[in-house]
């Protein structure tokens, strides 16, 4: 083993290539050093670990639990009209009552109330579902994923149909005459005069389909939605007569084109997506799960 | 490296105390110069990324799709302050976040049961003309006198209409239903037709929630973006 003369100092620190003692415990020291600094720093802004500091993006701590600013100011908001102009007391008042709900909401949970509380039990219930819900709607949408949509369920996506319709009932063996004059142009007023017979007074004016159909019945309106306008029915035998309908205006569905539709294929999709994520959510927690039935129930 | 590591723990330390900053100060509160800048420029980047989706790379939304106008100084829910955007940003609107807003939706007229909520009878094609009548004229277009006397009745009688949208119209930022009166129009043109698809099929926009999904100081940045771009001149 030779011994090597120790070079001039300053070089030596910078030279890697001989072995320096001091220059070693240094590093090693700073590397130590930073290491806790940087230890520090997580262990004061990670969640989740015990701090005596309250975040920014919070007004208080309770057990670690945040109370979230953004929920503080709504609370005051729905105090004050201007939460800048808040009293202090109002603030206090307002953080008071926060701190207290958190200390319940913790009690509860270690108490286990949800377990026997009915009301408690359903909004637990309903909390979960609103969770999957909520994670179906993230975002927009896709452009394509919207047409594709659209295109499966077209028929969803017209006007409702709108009709202007008399329906009148005569006697049985007036029934032929009184349809000649009718479709002749005949105002229905004057030949339900002539021929015995009457308004029934079902309709009036302009109806969508859908109250037209709850106001004639199934097979009046049946009849009905086939005419177009100006024709008048064959006669329809029922217990009160023979009906005849006079269509004065049959307005049949029109389909919307998908870009005057978009903002409703766009809600209804996002229904989908929801119940889509709900059925999954069911389906998640059961397979999960591990459920005994008893034998008289199997 | 050292000084490396010192430099980054150092701006670390201070970025986060800035945001810090920010965050304490009430969501409204008048911002120093430079605050301002850097806020508003971090809020553009989220809402260049998160939002311009659905209300358009300038915010100025998409009808066909009931996405608002956040450029002007119409608002669904309240008043405009930084701190009400904030809570529709972070919490949304029928978002299903039991936090979120969602207080109100527009029933179906046309359709047999117009509100799963409420207790409305539909109205006829007829009626809904009638109001649309109303409507318009109290916004100066001229209609006839009939019609718009039916449509008032309408209005303010079995169509329920004032309870939303108030006795005059003019909307209620309180439950988010939109002013009638004006020229805002949060569906389609503001047309006839489009007016009456709305009264006829209702309308129920969804504002997805951003809680958990930005941080706290994204969300009070991109509120202080969407506020400035209705200040703009
Ligand atoms: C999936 C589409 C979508 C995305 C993404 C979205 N929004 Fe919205 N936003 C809407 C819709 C739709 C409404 C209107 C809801 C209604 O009908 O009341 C709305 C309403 C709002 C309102 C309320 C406006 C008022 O007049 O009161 C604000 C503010 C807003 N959005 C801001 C944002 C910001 C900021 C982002 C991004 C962080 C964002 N939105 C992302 C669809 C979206
Ligand atoms: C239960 C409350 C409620 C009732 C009752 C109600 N509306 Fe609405 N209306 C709303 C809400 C909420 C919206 C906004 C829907 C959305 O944000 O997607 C709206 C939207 C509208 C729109 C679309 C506005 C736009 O800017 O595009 C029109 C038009 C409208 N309503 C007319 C009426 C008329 C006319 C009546 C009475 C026949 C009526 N509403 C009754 C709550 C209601």
């Amino acid at each position: 083993m030779t011994a090597t003369a120790p070079p001039a100092a300053g070089v030596a620190w910078l030279d890697i290539r001989t072995v320096h003692p001091r220059r070693a415990l240094i590093l090693m020291g700073a590397g130590a050093g930073l290491g806790l600094v940087l230890a520090g720093a997580a262990l004061f802004t990670a969640k989740g670990t015990t701090t005596l500091v309250v975040p920014a993006d919070a007004v208080a701590m309770v057990n670690q639990q945040p109370i979230s600013r953004i929920d503080f100011d709504g609370q005051l908001r729905a105090l004050a009209v201007d939460p800048a102009k808040a009293t202090p007391a109002m603030r206090r008042q307002v953080l008071n009552d926060m701190i207290r709900e958190e200390l319940y909401v913790q009690r509860a949970k270690e108490l286990d109330v949800g377990l026997v509380d009915p009301e408690v039990r359903s909004a637990m219930v309903k909390a979960v579902e609103a969770q999957a819900a909520a994670d179906a709607i993230t975002s927009k949408p896709d452009s394509a994923e919207l047409r594709g949509f659209y295109d499966k369920h077209r028929d969803k996506y017209a006007s409702e149909g709108v009709m202007v319709v008399r329906d009148l009932v005569f006697p049985p063996a007036a029934a032929a005459q009184a349809r000649t004059a009718l479709a002749a142009g005949a105002a229905p007023e004057v030949v339900a005069t002539r021929f015995g017979g009457r308004d029934t007074g079902k309709t009036s004016g302009e109806e969508f389909y859908f109250a037209a159909r709850i106001h004639l019945g199934e097979a009046l309106f049946t009849a009905a939605r086939a005419l177009k306008t100006g024709e008048v029915s064959e006669a329809i035998a029922d217990a009160d007569g023979a009906h005849l309908l006079v269509m004065a205006r049959n307005t049949p569905p029109a389909q919307y084109d998908f870009e005057t539709a978009r903002a409703q294929v766009a809600t209804d999709y996002q229904a989908a997506a929801v119940a889509r994520y709900q059925g999954a959510e069911d389906g998640f927690l059961r397979r999960r799960a591990n459920v005994l039935v008893a034998k008289d129930l199997k | 490296m050292l000084s490396l590591g010192v430099v980054l723990v150092a701006g670390m330390a201070q970025s986060q105390a800035r945001e810090g900053r920010l965050l304490r100060l009430d969501p409204d509160a008048r911002l120093a110069p430079d605050q301002r800048t850097a806020a508003l420029a971090a809020g553009r980047r989220v809402f260049r990324a998160q939002c311009a989706g659905c209300h358009g790379p300038d915010g100025r939304g998409d009808t066909g799709y009931g996405a608002p106008n956040l450029a002007d100084r119409d608002w669904l829910y309240g008043t405009g302050a930084v701190g009400e955007i904030e809570q529709t940003i972070a919490y949304g609107i029928r978002s299903h976040q039991p936090k979120g807003w969602n207080l109100a939706d527009m029933p179906a007229f046309g359709a047999p049961r117009p509100s799963a909520k409420e207790r409305l009878d539909p109205l006829s094609p007829g009626d809904i003309g009638d109001v649309i009548a109303f409507l318009s004229a109290r916004r100066g277009a001229t209609a006839s006198a009939e019609a718009v006397a039916r449509g008032r009745a309408i209005y303010q009688g079995r169509g329920g209409c004032y309870d939303c949208h108030g006795g005059d119209a003019a909307g209620d930022p309180a439950i988010g239903a939109p002013n009638l009166i004006d020229a805002v129009w949060l569906y389609g043109d503001g047309s006839p037709p489009s007016v009456f698809r709305s009264i006829a099929q209702g309308r129920r926009g969804v504002m997805p929630g951003f809680a958990g999904r930005l941080s706290a100081v994204q969300l009070r940045q991109v509120s202080l973006y969407v506020k400035s771009l209705s200040e703009a001149p």
